[in-house]
């Protein structure tokens, strides 16, 4: 039997090897592969608009990746998603700048990065209390309840309470270098685009190692049928909370980050329009796919600003043409989700899963 | 056949794209600008106009010879007021060599300041908040119009001047303010702690800030607790379509106080939208309105008629004229950079804006002066009342001459 390749037909003959991520060598070429154009060809071959794209790409994944957990692994539609941003980067802006540090975290760079796990936690808590009501409510009752974290998180608290500390009424500003991960500032493009990068990575191997554990088939029980999964022993609302803190925490990260990126913080910067945003990536990259959620990123981000490119070349004979182009975008935008549920509802991530059948199987593909 | 025909379609399109793209590619060499505007976000009711008035003033400076012969290659984007969408946008007009941008919001403007400064790109914003005057802080921040700080403090000396002292009250108690904005809004925001501190001056008492939305309709409870209060005067911090309801809302429920506007809050809409509950209403410009007789307005009304004829020109608004301004300025000082040999962002601002000292833009502005110290534009603010449906100039205050003592440390703001 080939060791470099999968045989066609029987796959598996153990339940550990079936659920391994690199299950040949010729899967952890493509990987490492993947790693080298990560870690090395993008970040210095880029300049700083296509870095700023990969932040902006990296960002949507950490976003839509709690949305994917609850929407396409445990069933649970959320459309307030932004508000546990706001969590994240309010709680670690805040703690940056007013929080009394002793002096050896400042100086050796801790502030930050024990700022995220907080922010994380914190945000997560707050996804869990606005996740309470899925004990009792689901589909589009649980679509408002979810949005009720926008309005009471970031238009009442942040808003009106928050964003006034430290008597500065509006925006938070974050001087330079005061982001700091060790002695490394956090102040390029470049820099931004590894540690993004790494939290990235270290949250999709934590939401696919939960997805392959107890925990995760727990959840897709209850997505697959909450009831049944009841029957057969699942605490529902456990599990559901569950996804709901995951779901946060990995919103809080992502609200960390976000700052690293901008030198002011405020309100305007997580409007509820982007929790339907992150829907919208779940939905065209593939409902109940951690790739899927990375495709739907890649496209969302690079197909939008790719269309820009498309028109700038015409600006000498059409001048407006730049600047009707937000109203193409939004077009696009709501185009793209109804093409998907017409003719793609698996989204990205089955046309992926199609091309690599294709490829696995050529030149005797069918 | 159906994947043929898509095939072919989207060919098509491609072809044609960079067909007509590719006489841009070999054309002759031009300057680069970007310009960020509001057309569809949150404060898209005073944007768009700001926005047409950008690009038809490009086309004049073009005309007129551009940047001492080279012509200015204008990239203008609608980024709907989102934060995130200016940052990429930003990094977009970095990548196609733009040499300065002219920016918008005050949100976008702060949260890119450190970068610009980075980067040394001049940015003239429609964004006075008196945060971005300081060069020491913001070294490449400009604007043309006196900046916010500046005109909340002037617009209330004015009403304490011209209104307050034939109060029946006058000398029996204190006057009495409060603030209606958008707390959560960088730009509603920001003139707030200068406009309190001018009320300590003056002796104001102060009541609690009201929370009105930018998109707000109904501003009854806000107005109710105002009543509470008993103000005097109100100062509105957000823009024109959210100061219309809150001063109609006033008028039904008679408030009884006098509305002092900021600068983006203060047009013709105004009038237009709020009718007779606007009568009396106060606030500073930081230019002439469109159709008054000042220099360089006929060139705003041709170009309006010529390159947006579907706009009737009573239908436009002081924002044109706003942007015409922030044109004008960053014209000049493009001129005297390249004169001097160098169109780098560190020329544009050393060579060029900070050499400007009581230059006359014209257009009702007040004659600027930028320093390598200090980037308000002015210390004269020339404040308006509606009368009758028209703008009344009443009062020009001088806050660096009255408060000489005070005006240095008011940097910044």
């Amino acid at each position: 039997m080939s060791t470099t390749f999968l045989p066609c037909g029987i796959y598996h003959q153990e339940y550990a090897k079936e659920h391994a991520w690199w299950q040949t060598p010729f899967i952890k070429g493509k990987m490492i592969l993947l790693l080298i154009v990560l870690f090395f060809i993008i970040p210095f071959f880029a300049d700083s608009y296509e870095l700023s794209l990969c932040n902006q790409i990296g960002y949507t994944i950490l976003g839509a990746i709690g949305v994917q957990l609850l929407i396409g692994f445990c069933g649970q539609i959320t459309l307030g998603h932004a508000a546990f941003l706001a969590v994240g980067a309010y709680t670690s802006t805040l703690l940056i700048l007013e929080f009394p540090w002793p002096a050896f975290m400042i100086d050796w760079g801790l502030a930050y990065p024990a700022s995220i796990i907080i922010a994380a936690f914190m945000a997560g808590i707050w996804s869990v209390i606005f996740g309470l009501p899925s004990a009792r409510v689901k589909g589009f009752y649980l679509i408002l309840t979810t949005m009720a974290a926008q309005f009471i998180i970031v238009d009442f608290i942040i808003t009106q309470y928050v964003s006034q500390i430290g008597g500065r009424g509006q925006a938070f500003s974050i001087p330079p270098e005061t982001i700091k991960i060790g002695p490394v500032a956090i102040d390029s493009d470049l820099k931004v685009y590894f540690m993004i990068l790494f939290f990235v990575i270290i949250c999709v191997v934590v939401l696919a190692n939960l997805i392959r554990s107890k925990v995760g088939r727990a959840w897709i029980a209850i997505r697959d049928n909450d009831i049944s999964a009841d029957v057969m022993g699942i605490n529902v609302i456990k599990y559901k909370l569950m996804a709901f803190f995951v779901a946060g925490c990995i919103g809080g990260i992502a609200g960390s980050c976000w700052i690293s990126n901008i030198a002011a913080i405020s309100p305007e910067h997580f409007p509820w329009s982007w929790s339907l945003w992150l829907v919208g990536v779940v939905l065209i990259g593939g409902v109940g796919s951690i790739h899927g959620t990375i495709f739907g990123s890649i496209f969302m981000v690079l197909v939008m600003e790719g269309l820009q490119l498309l028109v700038i070349p015409l600006v000498d004979i059409y001048p407006k043409l730049l600047m009707d182009f937000l109203f193409i975008k939004e077009a696009a935008f709501g185009l793209a989700i109804c093409i998907f549920m017409i003719f793609e509802p698996y989204g990205l991530s089955y046309r992926w899963w199609q091309l690599k059948n294709y490829f696995n199987l050529w030149p005797f593909s069918y | 056949m159906l994947k043929k025909k898509w095939q072919k379609f989207f060919i098509s399109v491609i072809s044609i794209t960079f067909l007509f793209g590719l006489p841009s590619a070999f054309a002759e060499d031009k300057i680069n600008i970007g310009s960020l505007n509001d057309m569809t976000g949150a404060t898209s009711d005073v944007g768009k106009d700001y926005a047409l008035g950008i690009s038809e003033a490009i086309h004049y400076v073009n005309d007129m010879g551009g940047i001492n012969g080279k012509k200015i290659k204008l990239y203008q984007f609608d980024y709907g007021y989102r934060i995130p969408e200016a940052l990429t946008k930003y990094k977009l007009f970095t990548r196609l060599g733009c040499k300065a941008i002219l920016g918008w919001g005050t949100g976008d403007t702060e949260a890119l300041s450190p970068t610009i400064t980075r980067d040394k790109i001049p940015y003239i914003s429609a964004s006075y908040s008196g945060h971005l005057t300081n060069p020491d802080k913001t070294p490449y921040n400009i604007f043309s119009g006196t900046d916010y700080s500046s005109n909340a403090r002037a617009t209330l000396t004015a009403w304490f001047d011209t209104k307050w002292k034939n109060h029946p009250d006058f000398g029996k108690r204190k006057p009495k303010l409060i603030c209606s904005y958008m707390t959560s809004h960088p730009y509603c925001s920001a003139p707030i702690k200068a406009i309190k501190d001018q009320a300590k001056i003056l002796g104001f008492e102060v009541g609690n800030d009201q929370d009105v939305s930018l998109f707000a309709i109904d501003t009854k409870s806000q107005i109710l607790a105002m009543k509470k209060f008993k103000p005097d005067v109100v100062w509105h911090g957000n823009t024109t379509m959210s100061v219309a309801a809150t001063l109609k809302d006033a008028y039904a429920m008679k408030l009884g106080a006098t509305h002092l506007i900021n600068v983006w809050g203060y047009d013709k809409n105004l009038i237009k939208l709020a009718g007779k509950a606007a009568d009396g209403a106060m606030g500073a410009t930081v230019c002439a309105f469109v159709g008054e007789d000042v220099p360089l307005m006929d060139k705003v009304v041709e170009y309006a008629k010529k390159y947006n004829p579907s706009i009737p020109i009573e239908d436009r608004l002081i924002r044109t004229v706003q942007a015409w301004g922030n044109v004008m300025v960053l014209w000049e000082a493009m001129k005297r950079a390249d004169k001097a040999g160098d169109l780098s962002g560190e020329s544009i601002r050393q060579n060029g804006f900070e050499t400007m000292a009581n230059f006359d833009v014209g257009l009702g502005i007040a004659p600027v002066t930028y320093s390598a110290s200090d980037h308000r534009p002015g210390k004269i603010v020339t404040v308006y009342e509606i009368n009758d449906g028209k703008f009344n100039l009443i009062d020009k205050v001088n806050l660096g001459q009255r408060w000489a003592d005070k005006w240095n440390s008011w940097l910044g703001w």
